[in-house]
């Protein structure tokens, strides 16, 4: 390991709202830590827990979950679907043995640039204060 | 067939060349599993970019492509038509992020770089998963459904009806017509409300394009934009009646705000208070008279009942309230009349003369707070507190008092929206896509709202809405023009589905059904937009998001964590 710990956050963006507010984000050349891998997805509803689970298990650090404001979700009620999976999964993931604060649930709007960033750095310098995935390293044994 | 996976990265000029190092990038991906070819472009959505990768796809015969460039928000469509152009199918194609989620973010130009390899392997990673999918075009139907035959909803179907749509309007109680035809006269001119109404309802009956239901509620509506299945039921009936729409017109009006949960106002309780409809009726019908047979002599008008409670203003009840007036003044001359009103609001450019000239004609405008209805030994009397340096207390006797109640939405309104998910405001109205600049569309494409349906209004406001969603509905939905339903849909497999009807509980779109023989969930294509909630929730595995499939995203995050 050299230098600093730079954490490996994945981070799920729903089309519509989140996905958008990064390009925002991106077209006023707003900066960021590196951290966050962004996968876009249409809504925030299609984020199988599976997934965010399996991302963990492979040693991600943190894992994001962006989508439109309540209220707001273009599919009507996906990111209530969301919120209500990852509140379980908070909870699955703490009968585990790891910090459910390396999962984030964020709603960041199309028009949000500074407010993706503020979450991207945010959750970044929570991350490292957290450390490495403790999964990564028993599973590396 | 062998797969041939193509990478092109754009510089962008100088936007992602800047601040990656692009060979790098190139190095990277070149030795990966199926890269064939990996190149570098100025610009390549440029006319010489497209050119590029045309003669590229076509030149190394790509089964695959992937760009790295900029955000697929900005040019996934440009690519894909260049990839149909060359004979590829569009969707064997992704974009990779390396402008607006990378140069242009990550200050560093090593941590740039690096992130753009992570994005483009990602690209490269999951694209040997992505499967060819095909467009549908599905017909357009060009005729509309109107929910509420009101005034709203005759104008909208008149108008669309002239332009030879089939226009299916369905009305939950006995008649056409609406509130409107309760009125015997129209302010500020005073016509009689026949004049107007009369011709027009029976221009909707007789209108071979307009299919008039009475007594008959929508039981569902299922679609978009353009291909909406309805089903209706009439009251009285057990079949439903199905039929197909492109676009549906909510005109669904308005209820009264019930005065009986205010009780200083003496409704329901003491004789002689009216609300502003039930007075309307009795004109209407016949004279106006007390409970006891004899005429009024003094009457009292009470405006805002329930603007506090609802809080805001409904708009017409000021100008109601005087044509009131004017009702009473033509039967009764001698009658003393009092309005009682917080703000006197007649805004427009005739609605001030029929303000002044009724109170020339010996009508009171009364500026009154605290308005409480009394009665004592027979005597009925509206108490009053006057606003001013010193405030006072007075009272007026009358033996008639007329509410005007604040405009509501309609009683089933919450129905309504359910079965046509759009939005209500807190207030009960339904909610307009944008209040200035969409204020007659919805935020479901295809469903419009006009009349008091979106909020207290007047006739003339009625009609200019519900002019303007016949102009949308007609200069939008044109018949024979093709629709493209949604491509990246949901499809469920019948060897994994258990049937446990999950998906069916998360679909916002009603478009998963279930077969009973087969005890499975199938997609409805045309209805599924395409949000992959069901794959979220399928625990069986069964349901897969096309273009978003697990092993597609499952690729992604494990290039993210390299």
């Amino acid at each position: 390991m050299k230098g600093e710990f730079t954490p490996k956050i994945v981070g799920f963006l729903c089309n519509w709202c989140s996905y958008a507010g990064a390009d925002l984000a991106g077209t006023s050349k707003l900066k960021m830590p590196p951290s966050v891998s962004s996968i876009r997805v249409m809504c925030s509803g299609r984020v199988d827990p599976v997934l965010v689970a399996t991302a963990f298990l492979r040693g991600a650090d943190g894992v994001l979950v962006a989508g439109c404001h309540p209220g707001d979700c273009h599919y009507e009620k996906g990111n209530y679907y969301a919120r209500r999976r990852f509140a379980i999964l908070k909870k699955v993931m703490e009968t585990l043995g790891l910090e459910s604060e390396r999962l984030r649930l964020s709603w960041v709007s199309a028009s949000e640039g500074p407010r993706f960033q503020e979450v991207i750095t945010e959750f970044t310098e929570k991350i490292k204060k957290l450390g490495p995935n403790p999964v990564k390293e028993k599973t590396s044994l | 067939m062998e797969e041939k996976i193509g990478v092109y990265v754009c510089e962008c000029g100088p936007n992602i060349a800047d601040n990656v190092h692009i060979d790098r990038v190139l190095d990277a991906v070149s030795g990966l599993e199926g890269v064939v070819v990996a190149k570098r472009h100025k610009l390549l959505c440029s006319e010489d970019g497209k050119k590029f990768l045309k003669q590229n796809i076509e030149e190394h015969g790509l089964t695959h492509l992937v760009i790295a460039a900029c955000s697929p928000k900005l040019h996934e469509l440009t690519f894909m038509n260049v990839c149909e152009e060359a004979g590829l199918n569009p969707y064997l194609f992704q974009l990779a992020n390396i402008r607006e989620q990378c140069a242009w973010i990550v200050e560093d130009k090593e941590e740039a770089t690096e992130k753009a390899i992570r994005y483009t392997r990602a690209a490269v990673s999951r694209i040997r998963y992505h499967t060819p999918l095909e467009k549908k075009e599905i017909e357009s139907n060009p005729d509309v459904l109107v929910i509420g035959g009101g005034i709203a909803g005759i104008e909208a179907s008149l108008l669309l009806a002239s332009k030879d749509r089939k226009v299916y309007l369905v009305e939950k109680t006995s008649s056409i017509g609406g509130m409107a035809k309760e009125f015997k006269q129209l302010f500020p001119k005073m016509e009689p409300t026949s004049n107007i109404l009369e011709q027009k309802v029976q221009d909707v009956l007789k209108n071979e394009n307009i299919e008039a239901f009475t007594d008959t509620k929508v039981e569902e509506v299922l679609g978009f934009f353009g291909n909406f299945v309805v089903k209706v039921k009439k009251k009285t009936e057990t079949e439903e009646n199905e039929f197909k729409v492109g676009a549906v017109v909510v005109t669904t009006g308005l209820n009264l705000f019930d005065p009986t949960k205010l009780s200083r106002y003496g409704y329901g309780t003491l004789s002689d208070v009216y609300t502003a409809l039930e007075f309307e009726r009795m004109n209407t019908k016949g004279k106006i008279l007390l409970k006891n047979g004899n005429p009024p002599k003094s009457v009292g008008i009470i405006h805002c009942v329930g603007r506090e409670e609802k809080g805001y203003c409904s708009r017409v009840c000021c100008l109601y309230s005087i044509k009131f007036a004017r009702y009473l003044k033509a039967e009764i001359p001698v009658v003393n009349i009092s309005q009682f009103y917080s703000d006197l609001c007649v805004p427009g450019k005739s609605y001030q003369r029929f303000y002044e000239e009724t109170k020339e004609e010996g009508v009171d405008f009364i500026r009154a707070q605290d308005i409480e209805v009394t009665e004592s030994n027979g005597q009925m009397s509206v108490n009053y507190k006057i606003e001013s340096r010193k405030p006072k207390t007075e009272h007026r006797n009358v033996d008639m008092v007329i509410l005007a109640p604040a405009i509501e939405s309609s009683g089933d309104s919450s129905e309504i929206a359910e079965t046509l998910n759009i939005h209500q405001g807190d207030e009960g109205f339904f909610t307009e896509e944008h209040e200035k600049l969409g204020p007659v569309s919805t935020s479901l494409e295809g469903v419009f709202i006009a009349g008091c349906a979106q909020g207290p209004k007047s006739i003339p406001d009625s009609i200019v809405q519900a002019e303007a969603v016949a102009g949308r509905i007609l200069s939008s939905l044109i018949p024979g023009r093709k629709l493209e339903p949604e491509v990246k849909i949901s499809e469920i497999s019948d060897a994994f589905c258990i049937g446990c009807k999950t998906c069916i509980s998360v679909c916002p779109y009603s478009a998963i059904v279930f077969d009973e023989i087969k005890r499975i969930s199938v997609v409805n294509e045309v209805l599924c937009r395409g949000c992959g909630n069901c794959s979220a929730a399928c625990p069986s595995g069964a349901a897969s998001h096309k273009h978003f499939t697990f092993r597609q995203v499952y690729q992604e995050v494990m290039e993210a964590l390299r």
